[in-house]
């Protein structure tokens, strides 16, 4: 048995201030400079032509960062996100194809290098307020700000090769680059062309992967040679904009025949099981590792029984060895059964080094932080709270539970060292992360280690965690083999940090002309956004990072919207609260529990005024056309009756800002679900039997693409509304399997309807908005179907509200009115404004 | 004992009889394409199918299945050729595509017993997870699927895997089988 690697990890039992300290690094240097005015003038200095991250085979060019072209024809793309199944490595190479004028099927793609040349300057600025708080205390001074066309936030994004697929913003951080790269290589393809030819280049054609000039033309893969010599016009001729994929026979343009149809990439080896995840990855002399954790309380291996029982552990065949890690035990064996098995026989035992995650503390803190906690404006207009001190204010309370990501795949990696350079495979959003984990697990250079990025099972942002890099690297160090690691259901659902719990209470006042007033909203949780910088960025651990972000507030983009309402008086704002459980991502992340509170509280108002639902938004609207048509085109698909009491309809809008800030930009949805509560005999919950979308997402790329997503979207949130909910026991996880979760199954699916609107618009991610809207439609329709408020993220449903398995007749009132709920989580809505007389406010207004 | 059939092949696996034969596929013979998901059952990740019947192979251990018939993933059609497969990309029904393989012998083992299966019988018969959300258009497959083998609809065959640029040429245009040296303009 190999010893165990030389405390690799031993930086992290540092407090995270020390860390920072006497750790010099190019970050310190820039704010060290910025202090003597120096800054910009490092910056500028440092090179902007970065050397072609992408390495070209023995008979293929690489013409830039992001294309090759062989000469058999083949065209490889460089895509910079990682796919986990929104279609990165189909929509990105699509881009360059439609530029360069490529047939469709002579197109491959590669994941790509870490590389400043795929810096990501979109995410550099969206993120921009992390740093500011925790490295730039300067950020002003430096100038740095929320755009990404700012010289120094590009410049940031460049020299930290910011690369991370989150937030959605690859389409508006690479669509042009992509498709610039793209028209230069066809540009030099038409002048090869065009010097054999002796015509001008700007006469020749380049489609379905041919130049082409009147009668004449080439394969590209015949021009390579010579184009590889010639620089391109500087700028780029671009083609057109592309139109937007609306219909489905938009997707391809049918005149190129099967050339012309841009089918998912990744299907035909993702249908025979042949494309690789991470726990594909085969190589010679391969081992697998189980690892145990203690609970997310900075928990250190405290003993085992490595030699209890006989020595049965090791006597399981094929185990081959343990490792000892910060906080983790490791079994190694032939087999990854084997080596979980060795390691259930060690029975591990970790000792906590702070208080245990825990239900009631959880909830004691989100009430302690909404009582007495300092609150930090998100968004602001004017002033609400002295209309919102007078009477006939509406007031609820919505909590939300810890959830987590539900994917398939569990957290895996696979390690290989040779000649001191480590390889590792795995899904990860943030590959500079992972490079940099694995690189201080073993003290050695980020530029020894390579990540070869591999797609993920899911992910939901799951996969924006690298702490796996550091477990696996020094498991393949001190077992001197290759290894993988894979985390078992049990280890994924322990160490996986939860979408925060929160609490949302808000007020709202009706006014004179019957719209919504005046609004506050406060939200108590703790700071994700804040959280995962430190993790990311400064290698901190979960529980050091959560306490970095303690008492902090995250940036208000990272926060999520406020109401899509023209609301005259308006105040949102948040409340930290320090819960005891680390916290992360997941798919929909800021904007989920704003837009449940937010659209369950305006159907409250709604109701409590006697309003129908889908006017009284329309009404508040104000300057939003996009939006209008959402409702109108959802109302129209889902056919809304009203949503009135015996309806089971239900209706939610929201709209996302651009991430690159374009104000023409943004994403906009709205959906009606039809839900009720189900039979006791069928098991019982909820059953959405509907969900109708209208989506505005800008100009679409890929028809197909965008559906799946917002589909997809849709169901996730109908997941999230339903399940996918965690709590503590002791510190532990007590829903330690994929069962717990209340994933739906085949016989839950709704039917799905989505229309999209026809926008010229920037594109938008369709990713998350669906995600986000779809939860609060469904509680609307259970309260229009029960007459049942429900406040709760997830939805929690009693046995005793369950409809019995044979309904009553429509005309027994009597039974009807006994099935009224007595649920604990389900409330009557608010009580209607308790007044007949105009009343006067406290800042001398009135309210009808 | 721990022989059977995978694949058509008559192996024997040294392994802990014991062993999930999902480890035992993953691990001894390599085939990936069965997914690990949960362990215990509830994801269906790991499906394959033994004797034409569909069965989480995390649940059973190789000693059980002495003796078997046990088909995966790879060994379905072996080209991408059988209609669910074919049926499953046509409808978009694939986004991360972990859950893919599973979904699929699942499926195939149900058409295989009854073409006419309609969404209920689906339901009730294909009890995997897909969390990206692809349940719809998987449902939507699986019938397309059984209309196909009833010959009531033809579907698009998928590209074969390995094909290399030779093969691709003979379709695609643009693609050629040569790659010549480099040489300066051709007449």
């Amino acid at each position: 048995m190999t010893p165990p690697p030389p405390e690799p990890d031993s930086a992290d039992k540092r407090k995270p201030r020390d860390r920072a300290g006497p750790h010099v690094t190019r970050r310190n240097l820039m704010i060290a400079g910025a202090a003597g005015g120096g800054i910009i003038a490092i910056w500028a200095l440092m090179p902007r032509d970065y050397p072609v991250p992408l390495s070209a085979g023995e008979a293929e060019h690489a013409f830039n960062a992001w294309i090759k072209v062989g000469r058999d024809g083949v065209v490889t793309v460089a895509v910079p996100e990682l796919e986990m199944g929104q279609g990165s490595t189909t929509l990105f190479p699509r881009i360059a194809a439609q530029e360069l004028g490529a047939d469709w099927r002579q197109v491959a793609v590669e994941p790509a290098a870490i590389s400043a040349a795929y810096a990501d300057p979109v995410l550099a600025a969206r993120w921009s307020g992390l740093w500011s708080a925790s490295w730039l205390g300067s950020a002003n001074r430096l100038g740095l700000a929320d755009d990404p066309d700012d010289y120094l936030v590009e410049r940031h994004a460049e020299t930290e090769r910011l690369m991370a697929t989150a937030e959605g913003t690859g389409i508006a951080a690479y669509e042009m680059k992509l498709r610039e790269a793209a028209a230069a290589v066809r540009t030099v393809l038409a002048m090869a062309a065009a010097e054999r030819w002796d015509v001008n280049f700007e006469e020749c054609t380049a489609e379905a992967g041919f130049i082409t000039h009147q009668d004449k033309s080439l394969r590209f893969g015949e021009l390579v040679d010579e184009a590889a010599r010639l620089t391109p016009p500087d700028p780029v001729p671009l083609r057109p904009d592309p139109a937007s994929a609306t219909m489905p026979e938009l997707t391809g343009n049918a005149a190129l025949g099967e050339a012309g149809y841009f089918v998912r990439l990744d299907a035909p080896s993702k249908v025979d099981g042949s494309y690789p995840f991470a726990a594909d990855i085969r190589i010679p002399d391969l081992v697998y590792a189980a690892t145990a954790h203690g609970p997310l309380a900075d928990s250190e291996l405290d003993s085992f029984d490595a030699d209890a029982n006989d020595g049965a552990a090791r006597r399981v065949i094929g185990y081959l060895g343990r490792v000892e890690g910060p906080g983790w035990l490791a079994c190694v064996a032939t087999s990854q059964w084997a080596a979980e098995k060795a390691l259930g026989l060690m029975k591990p035992r970790f000792r906590p080094g702070r208080a245990l995650p825990d239900d009631a503390r959880i909830q004691s803190a989100l009430d302690q932080a909404m009582a007495e906690g300092a609150p930090e404006v998100i968004h602001q207009r004017a002033d609400p709270l002295p209309a919102l001190q007078g009477m006939g204010v509406t007031e609820a309370s919505y909590s939300f539970a810890p959830q987590i990501h539900g994917t398939i795949e569990t957290a895996s990696a696979t390690a290989r060292i040779m000649d001191g350079r480590l390889s590792l495979w795995m899904a990860t959003q943030a590959p500079g992360a992972a490079r940099r984990a694995a690189a201080e697990a073993l003290g050695i250079p980020e530029s020894d280690v390579v990540v070869l990025p591999v797609g993920a099972g899911g992910s939901f942002d799951a996969r924006l965690e690298v702490a796996i890099a550091r477990e696996v690297a020094a498991i393949a160090f001190a077992i001197g083999r290759p290894v993988q690691l894979t985390y078992s259901r049990w280890q994924e659902h322990l160490r996986a940090l939860p979408l925060p719990p929160a609490r949302i209470d808000c007020r709202a006042l009706v006014g004179q002309r019957g719209t919504i007033r005046a609004w506050h909203s406060r939200i108590a949780r703790p700071a994700a956004a804040r959280q995962m910088h430190a993790r990311l960025d400064e290698g901190l651990r979960p529980e050091a990072a959560m306490e970095a972000a303690s008492g902090l507030v995250d940036p208000p983009a990272l926060m999520g919207h406020a109401p899509p309402y023209a609301i005259p008086e308006l105040l949102v704002d948040c409340v930290p609260a320090d819960i005891g459980v680390p916290v992360g991502r997941l798919r929909g992340n800021g904007e989920i529990h704003p837009c449940f509170a937010a659209e369950c509280f305006v159907d409250e108002v709604a109701r409590a005024n006697g309003e129908e639902p889908l006017s009284f938004r329309v009404a508040m609207l104000g300057d939003n056309p996009r939006l209008f048509a959402c409702l109108q085109g959802a109302a129209q698909i889902a056919g809304w009756d009203g949503g009135s009491d015996g309806s089971s309809q239900g209706l939610a809008c929201w709209q996302m800002a651009d991430p690159a800030g374009r104000p023409e930009g943004g994403g906009y949805i709205a959906v009606i679900a039809n839900a009720r509560l189900g039979s006791s005999e069928a098991g019982g919950g909820v059953e959405v039997s509907s969900l109708s979308a209208h989506v505005d997402i800008g100009r679409i790329i890929d028809y197909d693409l965008a559906l799946q997503q917002i589909e997809g979207g849709l169901l996730y949130g109908m997941a999230l509304a339903l399940g996918m909910a965690v709590g503590f026991d002791g510190g532990l996880v007590r829903e330690r399997t994929l069962g717990a979760l209340n994933l739906p199954q085949l016989s839950r699916m709704p039917e799905i309807s989505v229309a999209f609107a026809d926008s010229l618009a920037p594109p938008f991610d369709p990713g998350e908005i669906g995600v986000v809207a779809a939860p609060p439609a469904i509680a609307n329709a259970l309260r229009a179907a029960t007459g049942s408020r429900y406040r709760t993220m997830p939805i929690r449903v009693s046995a005793s509200q369950l409809a019995p398995a044979n309904p009553p007749q429509q005309a027994d009132a009597a039974a009807d009115a006994a099935l009224e709920p007595a649920a604990e989580d389900a409330a009557p809505d608010s009580a209607a404004p308790a007044y007949d007389e105009p009343v006067e406010l406290p800042d001398g207004s009135m309210a009808r | 004992m721990t022989r059977f059939t995978v694949n058509d092949r008559p192996v024997q696996f040294l392994m802990d009889p014991e062993t999930p034969l999902l480890w035992a596929l993953r691990d001894a013979a390599n085939l990936t394409g069965t997914k690990y998901g949960c362990g215990n059952g509830d994801c269906g990740a790991c499906m394959v199918i033994i004797d034409g019947e569909a069965i989480r192979s995390c649940l059973v251990s190789i000693a059980e299945v002495e003796g078997r018939f046990v088909t995966t993933i790879e060994a379905l059609s072996g080209d991408r050729s059988h209609p669910l497969q074919q049926a499953m990309v046509a409808e978009g029904a694939i986004q991360c595509g972990f859950c893919t393989p599973g979904f699929v012998m699942a499926g195939a083992a149900l058409l295989a017993r009854n073409p006419r299966a309609g969404r209920e019988e689906i339901a009730q018969a294909v009890r995997n997870l897909c969390p990206c959300g692809a349940g719809p258009r998987i449902i939507r497959a699986i019938e397309r699927a059984g209309r196909a083998m009833r010959r009531r609809e033809n579907l698009e065959s998928l590209p074969a895997p390995g094909i290399d640029p030779a093969e691709a040429a003979q379709v695609v245009p643009a693609i050629s089988a040569a790659s010549p040296e480099p040489t300066e303009s051709e007449p």
